[in-house]
């Protein structure tokens, strides 16, 4: 089930929520725990029994990790638990690219399993592993309550999208979570301005991107050619960061508080300040799981340059498994090596919008890599960007479509900057009646305006595919 | 205090849309068909195990309730003027052109070369099979592209047919591009529907009848009478928004005479024009009954010519037009009937032979055009 849909906001919503806030206490957890498995089921019935398996493997293992503490089989059983859960994620995920691999480089001829990927399994698979590995750690304790435990994976706010929330950050909330009426009016406004975001600004500039990565390369003007790696670029970031602005309201619904995930990463004024900004909570798991581990920087600058390379390279293939979605990774971690090396200071000593163009650059060329099919298509792509296409720098098409949505795109990328952000800030913190009237009219209008125009879009389209499913 | 009674609020509001419309929509009966969308809207699916652990069950209730969903009309109007306000200029596939003219959009990505040798190649075999003749009707927006939309794209039809005419010969085309061009600034398409008015099927009657060198019959255009004023038609529909009717207007001439019409063996009525569908939304059934598989008509000239038509919708506003040619018309319309259209034919076909007439447009040639031999 997704957020952005008739079923979901109409029927699960009101039901489940009826339900959760009538029963008692002692009984939330359950009732969580079982519109979770409803949310999940929805879409793959039987992929629910691998979320259970993962979720018995994980809770046993935790228990078994904390019983032999600091002895050897400890180490033994925590590398159990990773490579269950890595198995997992590998068979589900990997397996075809790895047999297509194979025959391509060996000529032989294995069938591919064409297995449906399980929703959210790239997800929920990290959650898991953050748990055994901090209780190993001694970084959490270890849950003994299946129930409890059950929730901290299945919770269906961020079950198929994320935020990756590590066991500890909501170590505390798992058994008692209480939400007051300050959470629940945030986290309301929150859920709607994530799905305005997702329905209304997403899947609008999805619809020029998909006409304009439809069209033959050879042809197109360059106007065409970047209007729609521009729109691509907000359609995924109004997306996926929508996403977890209602999984974050949600959360906060029922008295959760989740990691957020996104932070303006579109004003970023080098490539390692994008990776602080986007998709938070991945880009921190591995910092935390595999980069520090592998000695960070700790180990000489050469270590350092290798463990960034194995470190995007992972998140390149994490996002799919696809040679285009590795050279995206590789992509990052070549310029972050140039910036460790000596872009980064060169950068540092130029004014600010010098940083901002070349990371929007490279921000932008790495969507050309992660939004299409494949590198021939990529390469095709690079080359219209860059007036190898048709050749001409604008025609009719591209002035047409940019036209057609100049309005879109202005508020997408006022958007996604902090300016709105900023003025409702100050205009809650200015105390004159003036300002708090605006802002408390605003605050009531415009969350049911966004909410009646989500659904419009919503019921008026049957494009509403979620990118992040593929992951 | 303030701060609260606002949160309260807040909460209160999106709570209550929420659970209104999910009431409203649970009271709400369900339709089998929408006007509007012309379309059969999905039905509450079978509950069993199976379809339940294979997902089917998951998918088709989603489905089902948003096709379902309480208000759907209103919520696409919604949309339609969010678009509109957002200044855009082609909203669900339809072009907002100048003059309050809807134009259905057709992108020239859609149509690939393969189809158009494939439906060429079928059609050409047609003609020689029959040595018949071709109409195929140009769309809004190739006729009436100074009402387009600035820069706005659409499939190039007129290369579309010149291929075609030099595929199946000049002698067996009839060329309507040039006469609706030569008149576009008259009402030759609807401003809401997708269909040419059947002043439009005058002027391809006209060139009709110069190609095959007879004597067009006298319909007088300023005589025409007017069967409704608002008529909303599909492409309206895709955008609901409130607008004005368009006109749907007939030649009187073609009810002088007596004409018996049978549609699909079964009914027999009197006239070309059905008033019933005049009430509904689909006005556009009023020429011929709206579609069916097999139409006969018989007219009451007796020159014992008979012609048969292979069509599509457009044709229906046409076909009225050629009663004075023939005593005998039979009409196919592909989309709804099944076999070999070849052996079909020959079983109609008279000892002196036939005249036979493709009619469609040039979209839904490039669709739907099949010829099974």
């Amino acid at each position: 089930m997704v957020f952005s849909s008739i079923l979901f906001l109409f029927r699960f919503l009101p039901a489940f929520f009826i339900c959760y806030f009538l029963v008692p206490q002692r009984m939330k957890n359950f009732i969580l725990l079982l519109g979770s498995l409803i949310f999940y089921a929805w879409g793959e019935p039987v992929y629910i029994v691998l979320m259970l398996f993962s979720i018995l493997s994980d809770y046993i293992h935790g228990i078994l990790i904390d019983k032999y503490r600091n002895r050897r089989v400890s180490v033994f059983l925590l590398i159990s638990s990773i490579v269950i859960n890595l198995l997992m994620l590998g068979f589900f995920k990997y397996a075809d690219f790895l047999i297509g691999t194979v025959n391509a480089l060996a000529g032989t001829s294995f069938a591919l399993l064409e297995l449906p990927l399980p929703i959210g399994i790239s997800f929920y698979t990290f959650q898991t592993m953050s748990y055994t590995i901090d209780v190993y750690r001694g970084e959490a304790k270890v849950q003994k309550n299946l129930l409890d435990f059950s929730v901290f994976v299945t919770m269906f706010p961020q079950l198929i999208a994320g935020p990756i929330v590590k066991y500890r950050q909501v170590e505390a909330q798992l058994h008692r979570h209480k939400s007051d009426l300050y959470q629940i009016s945030a986290g309301v406004k929150r859920f709607v301005a994530g799905l305005a975001k997702k329905v209304l600004i997403a899947n609008n500039l999805g619809v020029l991107w998909t006409e304009v990565s439809a069209m033959n390369y050879g042809e197109i003007s360059v106007l065409t050619a970047w209007l729609g790696i521009f729109a691509f670029a907000f359609q995924i970031y109004f997306d996926f960061s929508g996403y977890s602005d209602m999984a974050i309201g949600l959360g906060a619904c029922l008295g959760f508080t989740f990691p957020e995930n996104f932070n303006y990463p579109y004003i970023s004024a080098s490539v390692s300040e994008f990776w602080r900004r986007w998709h938070i909570t991945l880009s921190s798991w591995f910092r935390e799981y595999v980069y520090i581990p592998l000695g960070g920087n700790r180990k000489g600058l050469s270590r350092q340059l290798v463990n960034i390379l194995i470190v995007w390279a992972l998140t390149g293939i994490w996002h799919g498994a696809d040679i285009s979605f590795l050279a995206w990774g590789l992509w990052f971690a070549l310029l972050l090596i140039l910036e460790k090396l000596f872009l980064g200071k060169v950068l540092s000593k130029l004014p600010k919008a010098f940083g901002r163009i070349y990371t929007c650059l490279a921000v932008l060329l790495g969507w050309v890599l992660f939004g299409l099919d494949s590198l021939s298509q990529a390469g095709g792509f690079f080359k219209a960007l860059f007036g190898a296409g048709s050749g001409v720098l604008f025609d009719g098409q591209g002035l047409y479509l940019g036209r057609e949505y100049l309005l879109l795109f202005a508020i997408a990328a006022i958007g996604a900057t902090p300016f709105i952000g900023a003025i409702l800030k100050k205009l809650e913190k200015n105390r004159t009646g003036y300002a708090i009237a605006l802002y408390r009219l605003g605050e009531k209008v415009i969350p049911p305006l966004l909410l009646l125009l989500s659904v419009a879009y919503i019921v008026d389209a049957s494009y509403n595919p979620f990118l992040y499913f593929r992951f | 205090m303030d701060e609260k009674r606002n949160a309260i609020l807040t909460v209160a509001i999106i709570c209550a849309m929420l659970l209104v419309f999910t009431a409203a929509d649970l009271f709400n009966g369900d339709r089998i068909y929408s006007e509007t969308e012309n379309r059969v809207l999905a039905s509450r699916p079978e509950f069993s195990q199976e379809s339940v652990k294979s997902g089917e069950f998951g998918a088709a209730y989603e489905e089902y309730i948003t096709d379902q969903f309480v208000g759907r009309d209103k919520w696409i109007g919604i949309k339609t003027a969010s678009d509109i306000l957002m200044q855009k200029k082609d909203i669900n596939g339809v072009y907002l052109g100048q003059d309050g003219y809807l134009i259905e959009q057709h992108l020239p990505s859609a149509y690939e070369s393969v189809q158009v040798t494939k439906r060429t190649a079928l059609l050409e075999k047609l003609v020689h099979d029959w040595n018949a003749k071709v109409m195929l009707v140009p769309t809004a927006d190739n006729v009436l592209t100074d009402k387009l939309p600035a820069n706005a794209a659409y499939y190039d039809q007129e290369a579309l047919l010149a291929y075609v005419e030099e595929q199946i010969g000049e002698s067996h085309y009839i060329d309507v591009f040039s006469v609706l061009k030569e008149h576009s600034q008259e009402e030759i398409y609807y401003r809401t529907d997708h269909h040419w008015t059947s002043l439009g099927a005058y002027y391809g009657y006209s060139v009709w009848a110069q190609a095959l060198g007879v004597r067009p019959y006298d319909y007088s255009v300023s005589r025409m009478r007017t069967a409704s004023e608002d008529f909303l038609g599909t492409l309206h529909s895709r955008l609901n928004l409130p607008m004005k009717g368009d006109e749907i207007t007939y030649f009187p001439e073609t009810i002088k005479r007596p004409v018996t019409v049978t549609y699909d063996f079964e009914e027999t009525m009197d006239t070309y024009y059905q008033e019933s569908y005049l009430e509904t939304k689909n006005k556009y059934g009023f020429f011929l009954d709206d579609n069916h598989a097999f139409t006969e008509i018989h007219t009451s000239y007796r020159n014992g010519k008979t012609l048969f038509v292979i069509k599509d919708s457009y044709a229906n506003s046409l076909i009225p037009l050629l009663t004075p040619h023939y005593q005998t018309i039979y009409v196919v319309d592909l989309r709804y009937l099944n076999g070999s259209l070849y052996e079909f034919m020959q079983t109609y076909e008279p000892e002196g032979g036939m005249d036979v007439l493709v009619v469609y447009n040039c979209i839904h040639f490039l669709e739907d055009f099949q010829y099974y031999e």
